[in-house]
């Protein structure tokens, strides 16, 4: 089937198998491999895309299913080379580990912040509640999207013990 | 996904009728996908056509009248619900299941119908929907009816649906609106899971039930009791309707025992 | 390398500095293997058998094969290789017989996934299906079936381990010090128990995937999702019996390992793939299902022990069985016993001790590398049981623990001499203690028992570990100046996430005195071009690749200063360096620019000297060797991490549900090099551990199919599941051979999370448990004294790291004798 799409802001013109999820849609056809696919069944959230507006799973959604929509992913985030308020707090508080999970977990952090502009660790908890992460153990990402949305407030990283 | 099938995405709701009526071959209707996407993922479906039912004008809406109660569309998503100020302030029970649904970004494709379609013992919505008095809204080419969601379910993963028949719709009266209602689910982890049981309390015109999930071969709820009911009392009723099994997620005496603990908590919880 | 690092003098080192790999993974361009294409490739899929045990009577692949796209389709008749860590065990298709559910018998490449998929459908495989043996306490009886038959004729490495043929034993690790017997004589308590877990998966979000493309003339290029590309090119060449040279393996961005990805696993099978379909690139990833099962996960454990104790509460003896469940194939399992076996009794000083660890062959999908390797679990045991001697011999469990921790002057179990360098669990253990107000519940939590019901406990558990590693274990470093005096760093140190890359760029910034923006670690990894790692494993990383960037950057400011000393007419000794130039100590004007140095320098006049500047540095482990087979004795550790955590829980006493609302950990890091990364690994491991001890397991029904092999009902923490409040304590006494002080602390965080959950709990309503996950129907049943659950191997739908109740032998709650 002939889908038209826009995704990033550039519209598409393809023909695409009935069959064929989002996701790899957007990785296979349209080369954009920064979504990632955790595990093929709406769990993880590591293929998190804004799909109209909104955030879902894109391994959940059949590409067709986007004819005359647009789509937003991580290779959008970023405006002329320049790291969104999200990436770049992302950076300064290494919410970013092995990364894989990171361009769903920003897609879900935009959405959580579009409709809660000054969230509360809580609800940026809830707000995540769809995207694992096994390497950060979140608190980071937590407080880099506290950073990106002026709720942080400094502190340190460590209690030290060093030898007298 | 390595099943093939053909996609269409009517228009006008006539049109995806006719469509039901006369399409040939295993067909499946498509709304938030997340239960079709993933079954047909794993092999478990393999319809010849899915016929996605977003693309009508107001499959998504939410109508709400103080006399005729709330309008669910077919394709009305959780996060829809969650968002609605009207079933805030008349409907809170509903909310109070649907935050309790999959993560975020389902929700936003999950939808109530599907949730019930689905039949899962486990379904959140349906506590809600059954304290609520929800009826479903059947419909095919040419007939039009309404099943009271207490005859909707008739066993694990099955409803009195017929083949080419279509939910179009739930209404909920404006007799249940304002009601007072809490609902517990537990889970294994703090994050999104499946419900291991789910216990729905409401106080409906002056009484009291229960509904209660993942305990019985399909979601249940005891009949109406007095608002004063005593404990044992509630929980004679609740222990009638349940059969909890034994699964991999927990015990059946767990099952039974958490069902009972929630209900007692929950009725205090709702009188307060 | 203790060298000196006093924090008022250092640029680098104990600072935050951004992470070096982030740039790309934040913005969607990082290519990790999942992401890669290349011209021609064809995508492979496994035939997976259904059953644990079944003799395979005849493939059928006709089908398959005819069907239009499918290049190249292998059954285990095809092949004739064997692989193995440690055994060499495994077929690369199963061959005869499957031994556990989800094993690939059959495997195909096409020119698409779909058709790929389809072929494999097409396969048909007759089996006939035998009795498993899924239990790993039932395969230690002597009438148990026989997982691998012909055990005693594998290839297995003889310095390490000791199978045991016609028996399900992979290997026996035996340690004996004192007497143990004499021990137990002469103590006032014998408490004895026995505690275990199952079997657990990595879960890295991005699964196993390898591209593998076997060129002309066998030479063979590997794409590949791994920790360790040098391990997997000497397995490889071993099993193909192929030189080195013609083998090259690439690693790009890797998507999670914690040890799931440290040995060899795909590699083979898609090599074989491509070698058939006529040298066309072939790539597999497994699927999240398949994550579970076609590849390893983490053994389950069974772990007695018993501890003789004086009416002081002192240890005098100790012994200790440990039961690990290989599954079908021995892979790091048999190594995961040895490194236990050696650490068996976690930080302390057991002046008698017994330790007999056993890997057992079973059923089940087999047991890999898993942070922590071994100590997760065990530690498990252990620090339950601290706390159970202490509350049977009525002293407090810190008291208890402070006792008997290892300190300067303790003999370790393998006889090493503790030192003041070693670390200090103690001081770990006394900061976790009074970041959560160990011992007493404060005003406000008094308050709040009274006004929720629920009750609140504290626990405490204590960890330790050495990185598990050959005793010659090496690695290299080498760093090549550009010509605009910014250097760039090779190792062969994979960058899985830990941070490493940035840590050690921030090492030599510091060596180098040069502006960290100008040191760049090159992130993919190739055999062909950067130089040997072991492997990425251990928490060995920052301290021995840490030594060697050191030594490297040592070398490149030799060769400078040599380069320098002719230009500058001076001895190399007047010679003094900043980022910028090298100067004459007592006349600084007279300098030269590191720039016109970097590829050679030319005078004015146009001779020229010197040349590209580059350090290379070796490092290998020094002082460790094997340990005596019967005895255990010798030097294993290249360096130990003591730690604690101490948890604040509190627990509905009615349903046993509870939430973990406070979590201190510490760690002896010797010197933190950049603690955002130390958080960030802290954190990030705490919360692994409090999956593992929450509610991650593998259950299988009694025939031995894995009935939760995906996220539906394999459950890992969430951001909704971190505990309210956390702390992070990093106890610095230095490490004299580590880089600045340094030693790894990578695994460390997610051992010991478990215990100290469970003593937490166990303090605020009195529920015993022996076994974790603890999930709160487990908690219900020990509060309510019910039968514990057993459903690991279930009879009803669902099964059991542990053995069946009735053939175990019986434990008592303790052993008491006054």
């Amino acid at each position: 089937m002939k889908i038209q799409v826009t995704v990033n802001g550039i519209a598409y013109e393809k023909d695409v198998a009935e069959h064929r999820t989002l996701l790899h849609f957007l990785r296979d056809d349209l080369g954009l491999t920064g979504t990632k696919e955790g595990c093929g069944a709406g769990e993880c959230g590591a293929c998190t895309v804004y799909f109209n507006g909104k955030t879902v799973n894109s391994c959940m959604v059949l590409a067709v299913e986007a004819n005359g929509g647009t789509i937003e992913t991580i290779e959008g985030e970023a405006q002329d080379g320049v790291l969104s308020r999200l990436q770049d707090a992302f950076d300064r508080h290494h919410a970013v580990q092995c990364g894989f999970c990171t361009a769903g977990m920003i897609m879900s952090a935009r959405e959580l912040i579009h409709h809660t502009p000054h969230p509360t660790v809580k609800e940026i908890q809830d707000g995540l509640e769809g995207n694992f992460c096994r390497c950060t153990g979140y608190e980071q990402i937590i407080e880099a999207i506290l950073d990106a949305t002026g709720g942080y407030r400094e502190k340190e990283e460590l209690v030290y013990v060093r030898e007298q | 996904m390595i099943h093939q099938f053909s996609y269409m995405a009517p228009t006008e709701l006539d049109d995806l009728l006719a469509l039901l009526d006369t399409t040939k071959g295993g067909f499946k209707l498509l709304a938030g996908g997340t239960d079709l996407l993933v079954n047909i993922r794993n092999g478990l479906l393999k319809p010849d056509l899915v016929i996605d039912v977003k693309r009508i004008a107001g499959a998504g809406a939410i109508t709400y009248d103080v006399e005729k109660g709330l309008q669910l569309g077919w394709a009305t998503t959780i996060n829809d619900i969650i968002s609605s100020t009207e079933i805030a302030k008349h409907y809170p029970l509903l909310q109070a299941c649907a935050c309790d649904l999959a993560s975020y970004q389902v929700r936003n494709r999950a939808t109530v119908v599907g949730n019930i379609v689905n039949a899962s013992p486990c379904s959140d919505m349906a506590p809600a929907l059954l304290c609520l008095d929800a009826s479903i809204l059947v419909a095919t080419a040419t007939t039009r009816k309404t099943i009271p969601i207490q005859k909707f379910f008739t066993g694990v993963k099955q409803t009195v649906l017929q083949p080419r028949e279509m939910v179009v719709g739930i209404t909920i009266p404006s007799h249940t609106k304002d009601s007072k209602g809490v609902y517990r689910k537990l889970k294994r982890i703090q994050g999104h899971d499946l419900g291991i049981v789910g216990v729905a309390v409401a106080m409906v015109e002056g009484r009291l039930r229960i509904a209660v999930s993942s305990a019985a071969p399909t979601p249940v709820i005891t009949d109406d009791l007095p608002l004063d009911v005593s404990a044992p009392d509630a929980l004679y009723a609740v222990e009638r309707i349940i059969n909890p099994i034994s699964d991999i997620r927990c015990t059946k005496e767990y099952r039974r025992f958490m069902v009972s603990e929630f209900t007692k908590r929950l009725i205090q919880e709702v009188r307060a | 390398m203790y060298e000196n690092n006093d924090p008022k003098t250092l640029t680098y080192v104990g600072k935050s500095a951004l992470r070096k790999d982030v740039g790309d993974k934040l913005t969607g361009k990082a290519m990790y293997v999942s992401d890669m294409k290349l011209p021609g490739m064809l995508y492979a899929q496994v035939k997976k058998s259904p059953h644990a045990r079944a003799r395979i009577v005849h493939i059928d692949t006709a089908k398959a094969e005819a069907l239009p796209g499918v290049r190249a389709v292998l059954t285990g008749d095809d092949l004739s290789y064997r692989i193995g860590l440690y055994i060499v065990d495994k077929n690369i298709l199963a061959k005869g017989e499957v031994r556990h559910y989800g094993e690939a018998v059959a495997a195909v490449a096409a020119t698409s996934l779909e058709i790929a998929r389809k072929a494999v459908d097409l396969i048909e495989v007759e089996y006939e299906v035998m009795q498993p043996v899924l239990n790993h306490m039932d395969a230690m009886k002597e009438d148990a079936v026989l997982v691998h038959p012909d055990l005693g004729s594998y290839e297995y490495l003889e310095s390490s381990f000791t199978p045991v043929p016609n028996t399900n034993i992979a290997n026996w690790t035996k340690l004996r010090k004192g007497d143990v017997e004499k021990g137990f004589k002469e103590s006032a308590y014998i408490v004895e128990r026995e505690y275990d877990n199952p079997s657990v998966q990595h879960v890295p979000m991005e699964t196993h995937v390898a591209i593998v493309q076997w060129g002309p003339r066998d030479t063979v290029t590997i794409w590949t999702s791994a920790q360790s590309p040098f391990t997997v090119r000497n397995l490889f060449c071993h099993t193909f019996s192929l030189p080195l040279g013609k083998v090259r393996v690439i690693v790009p961005a890797v998507g999670g390992g914690f040890g799931g990805k440290a040995g060899i696993h795909l590699e083979p099978l898609v090599a074989c793939l491509s070698r058939k379909a006529g040298g066309l690139p072939v790539k597999f990833q497994a699927t999240r299902e398949e994550e579970f099962s076609l590849l390893p996960c983490r053994s389950a454990l069974t772990y007695r022990i018993k501890t003789g104790v004086s009416l002081e509460g002192k240890i005098l003896a100790q012994k200790m069985e440990m039961f690990w469940d290989a599954g079908a194939y021995a892979d790091y399992a048999v190594n995961v016993t040895r490194a236990s076996g050696y650490s068996a009794s976690g930080p302390y000083e057991i002046p008698n001790a017994w330790v007999d660890a056993y890997t057992v062959y079973t059923n089940k999908p087999y047991g890999t590398a898993y942070r922590g390797f071994g100590h997760v679990e065990f530690h498990w045991g252990v620090e339950r049981h601290m706390d159970l001697i202490a509350k049977i011999i009525g002293i407090d469990p810190l008291e208890f623990r402070k006792k008997n921790a290892l300190r300067p002057g303790s003999i370790t179990l393998t006889g090493e001499k503790i030192t003041a360098h070693t670390g200090n669990v103690i001081a770990c253990m006394d900061a976790v203690a009074k970041s959560i107000k160990y011992g007493k519940l404060t005003a406000a939590e008094k308050r709040r028992e009274a006004e929720t019901g629920k009750k609140i406990g504290k626990g405490i558990a204590l960890l330790q570990k050495a990185p598990a590693m050959p005793s010659n274990t090496a690695t290299a470093a080498v760093i090549k100046m550009n010509s605009d005096a910014s250097v760039t760093v090779n190792i062969g140190l994979t960058e899985i996430g830990q941070g490493s890359t940035t840590a050690l760029a921030q090492i030599v910034a510091e060596r180098l005195g040069f502006d960290l923006d100008k040191v760049y670690v090159k992130l993919e990894k190739d055999t062909e071009s950067d130089p040997y790692d072991w492997q990425t494993v251990a928490s060995k990383g920052l301290l021995m690749s840490g030594n060697a960037c050191i030594l490297a950057c040592e070398d490149m400011l030799r060769k400078g200063y040599a380069v320098a000393s002719h230009i500058l007419k001076a001895g190399v000794e007047d010679l003094a360096h900043d980022g910028e130039r090298i100067y004459v100590k007592h006349d600084e004007e007279n300098s030269i620019s590191w720039q016109k140095i970097a590829v050679g320098y030319a005078y004015p006049d146009g001779e020229s000297i010197g040349g590209p500047l580059i350090g290379v540095g070796s490092y290998i482990a020094q002082g460790l060797s094997n340990l005596d087979k019967q005895t255990g004795q010798g030097k294993p550790a290249l360096d130990w991490t003591f730690g604690a955590h101490g948890i604040i829980c509190e627990v509905d006493p009615v349903t046993g549900e509870y939430a973990v609302r406070k979590i201190a950990s510490a760690f002896d890091v010797g010197k933190v090099v950049n603690p955002s990364l130390l958080r960030g690994q802290i954190v990030g491991g705490m919360l692994q551990g409090l999956g593992t001890a929450v509610c991650e397991g593998y259950i299988y029904d009694e025939a031995g199919h894995l009935l939760n092999p995906s996220f539906t009902d394999n459950k890992i923490p969430t951001s909704r599941d971190l505990p309210m409040e956390i702390e992070t304590i990093a106890v610095e006494s230095s490490q004299i051979d580590g880089p600045y002080g340094a030693r790894g602390v990578a695994e460390h965080p997610m051992i010991s999370v478990a215990p100290a959950l469970g003593n937490a709990i166990q303090s605020a309503v009195d529920a015993d448990l022996l076994h974790m996950p603890i999930r709160a129907e487990d908690v219900w049943r020990a509060m309510h004294n019910h039968h514990p659950i057993d459903n690991w191997i279930t009879k009803t739908p669902t099964g059991s790291c542990r053995s069946d109740p009735a053939a175990r032998r019986h434990t008592p709650d303790a052993a008491i004798s006054p």
